[in-house]
């Protein structure tokens, strides 16, 4: 680079005033086949992204983001799960050896050691040599860590019944049900011993808010019954069926 | 007319230098695809930073309809799941977005470590990137509890009473996350917002100059 | 030469092609993100429903009222009540006109004959605007248009109010 007297500069900034031609670094050397990164290379890395693009919005597309419902401090038969890439640490403490007295075995010694070991790998495997065969110690080491966390996932998650738990705690769409409607008279007659006073459902049957069914099949229904529901539950007029179906119907659409 | 403005702009700052070291840089054969098809192990470490990108934006946008309140945060979430239009699917890519850049940050790693890239001289590089991978841990730990959701809330909980069980500072530590020594609550939310939207994307992009300033200087480490 | 031109050719192709994979990518990301950005742009404004302010008909006169009412807003997830005000009276037509309160000049509230000075008119404390019975500006004070008027209807002898528009556009 030019150094001192007889430089001329942009202004009084210490930017040059004399253009160079640009030089490419001299890549002449370089073993193999080179190629430019701009624009040759790059255009087959971003190639890559718009498939991995187009992959990843059919994933967002076809599975919307759970959401369950709002946080209840209260409710005490929650099982708690951590996200999925959580799931071998809080596997690990279900071990006898990481809890209990040896908890901390759990929570620091054992992670601790690995997430270190990882951290400093380039200073525990210092030998010349890159090639797995030429260190295998490192590489036996990260196989046996790479098995250890996929095995304490699989077990983790092989437990738990993943759509029934989402099932059961799909947010609830709050409803104000109309106490005064005739149709709810009716309900309380002849459904709330089962259903609930506020359509919520029970040990006996399910929910009657967020089914999809017509006022003419909830009349049908309530007449004749269906899985587990026996025939000939409702007893009312004709007029008090159809208010109840009305019913029904009104708090679902409330409830949409 | 765009020209005469580059010209213009390039006269007073200079700024050609800078992109063309990063284009007309050549790249190597034995990482190009085109080449040799098991070069596609080279692509997880791009992909991890396309899904990083997507992660920042569909973040950004998230938040003008989020707020971090106990009582209003779950209720905005739904609103913009159940309401606002696309706004399932950006919330789709943020969620689905943040275990996929687990994966390609975990297979990132894994071909750097078989492949020895970590060796002399690049040591630095790679203790800056298992930094990164823990901010993105710690990124996907805080974010959980933005919805407030059941699910949210008593991982948390978990994840804080883990943090209590550290000998000597467990305590501080779990007070200093949660704001609160007894409750997971308001406060808990609103630093666990700060942390993921403020605190880890700082770290975050300083981590990833470094990263990929380091790697413009040393270049790809070569061939087995 | 020409194996030189067609080098130059080859990197332009590149160079679009890029831009054009460049662009997919993220009109890919962004398309979503920005529909959700301007979702409230592209909303419906809804018309408010017509709401019982809770006067009689028969109790208004030819003398400008104030009414106070509340309506429910929802504020995406948010309801709460928010209340309106307006000024209410009988035309020399006898029909019902609803003006609302907000100054047409930089939006503080006016009052019917909210200055001794100026009897029968609308009044504007902040700089002084002032409007006609009927909500016409008078000329020389800084309002430029007259004040807006209330959709409103009589259901059962009350008063029913909805949303206040410019003169001229309901």
């Amino acid at each position: 680079m030019h150094k001192g007297k007889g430089m001329k500069f942009v202004g009084d900034s210490r930017i040059s005033a004399e253009k160079k031609a640009n030089m490419p670094k001299d890549y002449s050397e370089y073993p193999g086949r080179t190629e430019a990164f701009w624009p040759n290379f790059l255009l087959k890395e971003w190639l890559v992204g718009a498939v991995f693009l187009i992959g990843f919005l059919c994933v967002t597309i076809a599975h919307p983001s759970p959401l369950e419902g709002m946080a209840d401090p209260t409710n005490a038969s929650y099982i708690p799960l951590p996200d999925w890439y959580f799931l071998f640490l809080y596997e690990l403490l279900k071990y006898k050896f990481a809890s209990g007295p040896y908890i901390l075995f759990g929570i620091l010694v054992i992670p601790g050691l690995a997430f270190g070991a990882l951290f400093l790998a380039p200073f525990l495997d210092k030998g010349p040599g890159r090639r797995p065969h030429q260190r295998p110690v490192a590489v036996g080491m990260m196989l046996l860590a790479v098995a250890s966390v996929m095995w304490l996932t699989y077990e983790s998650a092989e437990h738990v019944d993943w759509e029934a738990r989402a099932e059961a705690n799909k947010p609830v769409a709050s409803v104000e049900v109309d106490k005064e409607d005739p149709g709810y008279k009716v309900f309380e007659s002849n459904c709330m011993s089962c259903h609930g006073d506020s359509l919520q459902g029970g040990a006996a049957a399910p929910s009657l808010i967020g089914i999809d069914r017509s006022a003419e099949e909830i009349m049908k229904i309530a007449q004749e019954g269906t899985g587990s529901m026996p025939p000939g539950v409702f007893k009312g007029t004709d007029e008090e069926l159809k208010q109840l179906a009305e019913f029904i119907v009104s708090v679902n659409e409330q409830a949409k | 007319m765009l020209q005469k403005l580059y010209d213009w702009i390039d006269d007073r700052i200079d700024i050609t230098p800078l992109w063309r070291d990063i284009a007309d840089h050549e790249v190597p054969e034995h990482v190009n695809p085109a080449h040799h098809f098991s070069a596609f192990v080279y692509c997880f470490g791009g992909l991890t930073f396309f899904v990083t990108v997507i992660q920042i934006l569909s973040g950004m946008f998230l938040t003008m309809y989020y707020v971090p309140d106990i009582e209003n945060a779950w209720k905005s979430v739904y609103y913009l799941q159940t309401e606002v239009a696309h706004g399932q699917i950006v919330r789709g890519m943020h969620h689905w977005g943040a275990s996929v850049v687990i994966v390609m940050i975990f297979l990132h790693t894994l071909r750097v470590f078989f492949q020895g890239a970590y060796k002399k001289p690049r040591e630095l590089n790679w203790m800056v990137g298992v930094l990164l991978f823990f901010v993105m841990l710690g990124l996907g730990f805080t974010g959980y509890l933005l919805p407030w959701d059941n699910k949210a809330y008593f991982a948390t909980q978990v994840g804080l009473e883990i943090a209590e069980q550290v000998p000597f500072i467990g305590e501080q530590i779990k007070i200093l996350l949660a704001g609160d020594a007894h409750i997971v609550g308001a406060q808990t939310l609103t630093r666990f917002f700060a942390i993921h939207v403020f605190f880890l994307p700082a770290a975050l992009f300083g981590l990833m100059a470094v990263h990929f300033l380091l790697i413009r200087k040393q270049g790809i480490s070569g061939p087995l | 030469m020409s194996e030189k031109k067609q080098q130059v050719s080859r990197r332009q192709f590149l160079n679009y092609t890029l831009t054009g994979v460049g662009g997919f990518m993220a009109a890919g990301m962004l398309v979503p993100m920005l529909r959700m950005a301007v979702d409230p742009v592209l909303q419906e404004s809804a018309a408010g429903d017509l709401v019982n302010v809770g006067l009689a008909v028969e109790d208004i006169t030819n003398e400008p009222q104030r009414v106070d009412w509340k309506i429910d807003q929802v504020d995406a997830w948010y309801e709460s009540k928010v209340g309106k005000s307006a000024w209410v009276y009988k035309n020399d037509n006898d029909e019902i006109v609803a003006l609302s309160p907000i100054c047409k000049h930089l939006g503080c509230v006016v009052s019917w004959e909210g200055s001794e000075q100026f009897p029968d008119q609308f009044y504007c404390p902040c700089h002084g605007g002032r409007y006609h019975k009927d909500g016409q500006n008078i000329p020389g004070t800084p309002p430029t248009a007259p004040l807006d008027v209330y959709e409103s209807k009589v259901e059962n002898g009350m008063l029913y109010l909805g949303m206040a528009h410019p003169r001229g556009e309901a």
